[in-house]
């Protein structure tokens, strides 16, 4: 905060100007040669390694291709195949569980514990660090750490049920369970960086309302819905849509690890059939025009979020 | 007397949800010092009776030192070239004057939004394509060509720079790259180490790119060498020395994330604002 105002200071007592305009002919061709100096690398980083990729991407998802043989052109079959692939639907439809498991609970959770932490008491900021150190694991680790736990005979999980005299579950190789539990996982990863993002947008929220709704007598409770919660709304903004990409995303490395897309297809997500198609399948065409199609499905999601959340702010 | 109580009953609260949130990665680490009976006997010992230390030794073993060096080789140097493109670039589209900066940014903004996921095929593809599967470039340069964030956001530092600072520099005479140099890159310390300690704690962490571009032997980086402990086969390794392996992969991180807590979270929210 301070850092800003010492800012703004400065800027007005130099005077308007960011950047000094270009004298003449000669020093703008200096700005040129400088700012090309400068961006190349990173253009051509981001080109070779991005955009061609991108297009790449697009233009073999209308071939059929297996990495060495040259592809062939094939149109729209790719889209054809993959709305008549039961395999498609199916990972559609755990797609969307991942998310809609994992999302809301993540970002309600993590609002209330940021809410919780987000105390001026001493020994908080030290307490602080339990909340956030799950955030430096991979999932690798944290895979490794989860499938002990989970584990049908050894596993801690697996002693508490027993100790609650029920029988034993093996929640990786179960069917119903199988998801749940990776989404568990996932959200306890993703809960640091939630409530990292909450902390900093309660630092914007200004202290009096909460003096005025305690003279109201508002509640505890009351208070966090109804006037915290409408007072983060642009964090939570951000939160929801880098967890929507999140879940999407890591569905694909933690499901790899820990499952491999079973039991029967029940764990395994778009991008994990894509990957699947790419690299045990070589059927490059159909993988890249599965990833086009999830492409078109979060871009659309994410739009209509945009649309209806600028609605609902009007 | 009330406040007093309330502030209790907050600091209990907050300790018994962070034991919690923190019970898994305690856990792991009080298991990867049990012996093979303790941590899978029954009722659970949440305590090892005594430390195992030989756990460690089994697990260094495991993992091979080759893995740890791979893992260094790989984040070190995604990091530095990173610093190295999207210093300078953020720099130029921040304070350099020249066309055509819009359509650039616009470009870099994109892909930002994107699950790293989606791009995985393609990326493999030309990479593939360049010869660079199975070797350290293969594994490094893509990842560093996926340089949107760290541009943006050096840019974003950039913008709101001191405006006179540069035109003084200017002034007096100095060229864009000694402003960038003696100017711009000192005051730049902290959004560096915020963007540094992030990428470091997500280079560390990756996973589906070094399998797929690098999984050989002598660039085989240590998410790879864990994920088979976690496939749920504990009958050819003690779970405790899996345990004890995961720690090992977690300590640098660990260490960057509590030396640097402050930068990490800056790092975090900076990531998230468009």
């Amino acid at each position: 905060m301070t850092d800003t105002r010492a800012t703004q200071r400065i800027v007005t007592r130099s005077g308007a100007g960011n950047t000094p305009r270009p004298a003449g002919r000669r020093s703008h061709r200096f700005d040129l040669v400088a700012a090309w100096g400068m961006l190349t690398p990173a253009v051509v980083m981001f080109f070779t390694f991005v955009i061609v990729p991108a297009l790449v991407g697009i233009a073999l998802s209308f071939t059929e291709w297996d990495f060495f043989t040259p592809p062939v052109f094939v149109g729209i079959d790719n889209y054809v195949r993959l709305f008549a692939d039961p395999d498609m639907w199916q990972a559609l439809g755990v797609t969307i569980q991942y998310v809609v498991l994992g999302v809301i609970p993540t970002v309600l959770v993590g609002f209330m514990l940021a809410v919780l932490i987000n105390a001026n008491m001493p020994g908080v900021p030290v307490l602080r660090v339990l909340y956030f150190v799950p955030v430096v694991l991979s999932v690798a680790v944290s895979a490794v750490l989860w499938s002990f736990m989970y584990d049908p005979r050894q596993g801690p999980i697996a002693a508490l049920l027993r100790l609650l005299g029920l029988p034993p579950v093996d929640f990786l190789n179960s069917e119903v369970l199988a998801l749940p539990s990776l989404v568990l996982m996932m959200i306890w990863l993703a809960l640091p960086i939630v409530i990292i993002f909450y902390l900093a947008g309660l630092q914007r929220v200004p202290e009096d309302i909460y003096s005025a709704a305690a003279l109201d007598g508002a509640g505890t409770w009351r208070m966090l819905w109804s006037m915290t919660w409408p007072n983060v709304m642009p964090t939570t903004l951000v939160v929801v849509v880098l967890q929507i990409i999140n879940f999407v995303a890591n569905s694909l490395d933690v499901a790899l690890i820990m499952t491999g897309g079973g039991p029967l297809g029940a764990t395994r997500s778009l991008s994990l059939l894509a990957y699947e198609q790419a690299f045990s399948f070589q059927d490059v065409g159909y993988a890249s025009a599965l990833s086009i199609f999830q492409l078109l499905l979060i871009v659309g999601i994410v739009a209509l979020g945009r649309i209806l959340g600028s609605r609902s702010f009007r | 007397m009330k406040p007093m109580t309330m502030r209790y009953g907050r600091y209990t609260t907050i300790v018994v949800f962070g034991l919690i949130i923190a019970f898994p990665l305690l856990y792991l680490l009080s298991g990867s010092l049990m012996s093979f009976q303790e941590i899978s006997q029954y009722p659970p010992k949440l305590l090892p009776s005594e430390l195992v230390w030989q756990n460690y030794a089994d697990a260094w073993e495991y993992l091979t030192p080759r893995t740890v060096v791979n893992t260094f080789i790989f984040v070190i140097s995604v990091l530095v070239l990173q610093l190295a493109i999207c210093l300078p670039a953020g720099f130029a589209l921040a304070k350099i004057p020249i066309r055509g900066t819009g359509f650039l940014l616009a470009m870099f903004v994109i892909p930002i939004f994107l699950p790293a996921n989606l791009t995985l095929i393609p990326t493999f593809i030309v990479t593939l394509e360049l010869g660079l599967v199975g070797s350290f470039a293969g594994l490094i340069l893509p990842v560093v060509g996926h340089a949107s964030l760290g541009i943006l956001l050096f840019r974003q530092f950039f913008a709101t720079f001191p405006g006179g600072l540069i035109e003084a520099a200017r002034l007096d005479g100095a060229g864009w790259f000694r402003t960038f140099f003696s100017i711009a890159l000192p005051l730049a310390k902290p959004v560096i180490a915020s963007y540094s300690v992030v990428t470091f704690l997500t280079a560390w962490n990756m996973y589906i790119w070094p399998l797929v571009a690098a999984p050989g032997p002598d660039t085989r980086v240590l998410t790879l060498a864990l994920a088979p402990l976690a496939q749920g086969d504990f009958s050819n390794i003690s779970p405790a020395v899996s345990f004890a392996a995961a720690v090992v992969a977690m300590i640098p991180v660990l260490l960057v994330f509590v030396l640097f807590q402050r930068w990490f979270t800056r790092g975090i929210v900076g990531s998230g604002l468009e």
